[in-house]
């Protein structure tokens, strides 16, 4: 393995090394690292013909990689991918990065890091919202707990784009700084037992009604006087019930109880 | 929170519709334990599904009685009747004028009886439109 180019990302971003490698007309993989995450652009002739970069391939790998400005890169001449995922020319990769990183340092002047944990604001109830539905799943994995890194992972998107949704949602004032609003959003964030049946529950029914599902199954559970933790079939089935009657739209709330009829009649 | 959920419903109800169709059948509702059977009645049709020795399974005029009884009704709070008998329940579930109707024992697990069939008279309804 011919290891030739090597440095660091934050003197030398990403698109000024694809420049490099392009106008050379270079054959080989640039391996970068971040210290989180990794991720490879091959090149052939100059030309891009595939990226990776954690879950993401082809084009959004390229530009989550492209607006990383720490960590490290190294090139290895001639590694050859198995499978081509990009077919763009370098002069529309290199303005689609340039936007990207425009975009990546008005996110990073509101959000620092992908480290950052966020909570539900606690008005939130109250706000008569429109998102896309991305932006909604998005949404629905902020518990005051896990970091942006987290979940994006969990939702399968680049870190990069995550961090844009979060801008939005911010920007909409649905979020708080979780170290900030948690003495305030204890009443938001609600910690339901973790326990298979909850969590199949829970998701099911934020998959239903959004995330405000947690706080419908709480809310429940204590107005018909059940133990979340019971491992009673009876009262875990009058709790399914009683949910599926609290969702507004019929067809999911149909889906929901047979969801959760399978999940009774396999685990329960 | 009314809002909240029905801005989340015009999303994840398009997802919902791209989903397959829904698995309750009445052998869903046969597998419930303290199901003895069940009567299905659209319009003058009626198919009954019971033990031979069950006390409803010649009951046909009976059940057509209460089908007829039931379904015409136009303010009904809900779509699910129940009646306890001393030593059994009858859960009837109306979509239209299409009833389906299960008895079972006393100890049934009623919550589970009447989510798999609300799937199931849901599924039966979609088919015969």
């Amino acid at each position: 393995m011919n290891q030739e180019i090597s440095g660091g990302l934050d003197n030398t971003r990403c698109p000024e090394i694809m420049k490099i490698l392009s106008l050379g007309k270079r054959s080989g993989r640039l391996f970068l690292n971040n210290g989180a995450e990794t991720g490879n652009i091959f090149f052939r002739d100059g030309l891009i013909i595939h990226a990776q970069c954690g879950v993401l391939q082809g084009a959004k790998a390229i530009y989550e990689l492209t607006v990383w400005t720490s960590g490290e890169y190294q090139f290895f001449v001639d590694d050859a991918p198995d499978i081509i995922t990009v077919d763009i020319s370098m002069d529309d990769i290199l303005n689609e990065a340039s936007n990207r990183i425009r975009q990546m340092d008005r996110i990073t002047s509101l959000i620092p890091s992908s480290s950052v944990i966020y909570s539900l604001d606690p008005d939130i109830k109250e706000k008569d919202i429109s998102l896309k539905s991305i932006q909604w799943k998005v949404l629905a994995n902020i518990n005051g707990k896990r970091s942006i890194a987290d979940i994006a992972q969990n939702v399968g998107l680049g870190v990069s784009d995550a961090m844009k949704v979060f801008y939005t949602l911010i920007k909409l004032e649905l979020l708080r700084d979780a170290d900030v609003s948690e003495s305030e959003t204890a009443v938001i964030s609600i910690d339901l037992p973790e326990t298979s049946f909850i969590s199949a529950l829970s998701n099911d029914l934020i998959r239903a009604i959004g995330p405000i599902a947690p706080f419908i199954i709480r809310e429940t559970a204590q107005d018909m006087d059940l133990d979340l933790l019971a491992d009673d079939v009876g009262q875990r089935a009058a709790l399914i019930e009683t949910l599926s009657s609290k969702i507004p739209d019929e067809r999911m709330s149909l889906k929901f109880l047979d969801t959760m009829t399978d999940w009774l009649n396999a685990e329960g | 929170m009314n809002n909240l959920i029905i801005q989340y419903l015009k999303k994840a109800s398009i997802h919902a519709d791209r989903k397959g169709n829904m698995k309750g059948t009445v052998k869903d509702l046969l597998k419930v334990s303290g199901v003895h059977g069940y009567a299905f009645i659209r319009d003058k049709n009626i198919q009954i599904k019971l033990p031979s020795k069950h006390k409803f399974s010649g009951a046909k005029k009976s059940i057509m009685q209460l089908y007829e009884n039931i379904v015409p009704v136009q303010n009904r709070p809900g779509n699910i009747v129940e009646i306890y008998l001393e030593d059994m329940v009858l859960t009837m579930f109306v979509s239209g004028t299409t009833m389906l109707m299960v008895m079972s024992s006393t100890r049934v697990n009623l919550a589970l009886l009447r989510m798999t069939g609300k799937l199931v008279i849901a599924n039966m309804a979609k088919e015969s439109r």
